[in-house]
């Protein structure tokens, strides 16, 4: 690239910065002196599969339980549908709401040869 | 001093028993490349010196999410390019504060830790005006020479984005000094 060529021809590669004598020998000690004790690792972190798997198996038996406790809850839309579809064909609600106001066929008629 | 690869200073990292002597093998091999690294991003002595006891120190206590897959220096001068950055955004954020900045090549050709000439300082001056990424890929392909496969591990960016970071890099700084001229 002729741009990079034009840099190096003018300035060159060379490390321009200087560090105080000795400070390579003693970076080590330095380093190593600041550094805290290392704890052991965490049983917490060692343990966290076991305690996901635990928790999973939870979860399972507490959704069969509710699975068990209500059965009818698996099959909810089936219920009402076939209420409605076995009414329709006969008179079954006209039926309960006459028996409701203790009415006959006969009281129907007379009620209906006054209009 | 006992020397060891890359390998097994990794085996000893990953032990308890064998930890801390590992990563005093670690600095002491490392230790230095590190700084250079660093020197050239963030360019006076204090600062390096500062970003390199923090690399050591953030590695140490993140020794556990050390995997052994990467090479132990990979994984260094990542946390150490990181934290040059860091500590570049908190010196910019000061300076906009407080108002004044003081020219980089004057202020280099002030440390006594500088040994340049004054081209070196405006080089240096050109390369502190680009942004973070142009900054930091300059540096290492320019200087450190490192290739842009091993720069694409350090900074997480890809081979070609790097290579469109470099060229704009060397354009703006050449500029610079054609202005001058």
């Amino acid at each position: 690239m002729k741009e990079e060529k034009y840099i190096e021809e003018l300035v060159g590669k060379r490390n321009p910065f200087v560090v105080p004598e000795g400070y390579f020998e003693q970076l080590t000690d330095q380093v190593m002196q600041s550094l805290p004790e290392r704890r052991p690792r965490a049983k917490a972190i060692w343990m966290r599969p076991v305690f996901y798997a635990a928790a999973s198996v939870c979860a399972l038996f507490v959704c069969a339980a509710v699975w068990l406790a209500w059965p009818q809850a698996s099959a909810p839309s089936q219920g009402p549908m076939a209420e409605v579809v076995q009414q329709e064909p006969d008179d079954t609600f006209f039926d309960e709401a006459a028996d409701y106001m203790m009415l006959d066929n006969q009281d129907i008629y007379a009620y209906l040869s006054d209009y | 001093m006992e020397k060891y690869d890359d390998q097994q200073i990794r085996q000893m990292l990953l032990k308890p028993e064998t930890q801390r002597r590992g990563f005093e093998a670690c600095v002491r091999q490392y230790g230095e490349q590190l700084y250079w690294q660093v020197r050239k991003i963030v360019l006076t002595h204090e600062d390096a010196n500062d970003v390199v006891q923090n690399t050591f120190l953030k590695a140490w206590n993140a020794l556990d999410s050390f995997e052994g897959e990467s090479r132990v220096l990979t994984w260094l001068s990542r946390i150490a390019i990181n934290e040059s950055l860091d500590l570049l955004r908190r010196n910019k954020l000061r300076i906009t504060v407080s108002g004044e900045e003081p020219s980089v090549a004057s202020s280099l050709i002030a440390d006594s830790y500088f040994d340049g000439s004054e081209t070196e300082a405006l080089l240096q001056e050109a390369i502190a005006q680009l942004p973070d990424v142009q900054r930091t890929v300059f540096q290492l392909r320019y200087f450190e020479e490192l290739k842009y496969s091993d720069i694409s591990h350090l900074l997480g960016t890809s081979e070609g984005a790097l290579k469109a970071s470099y060229h704009i890099a060397v354009k703006k700084i050449s500029e610079f000094f054609k202005a001058r001229d």
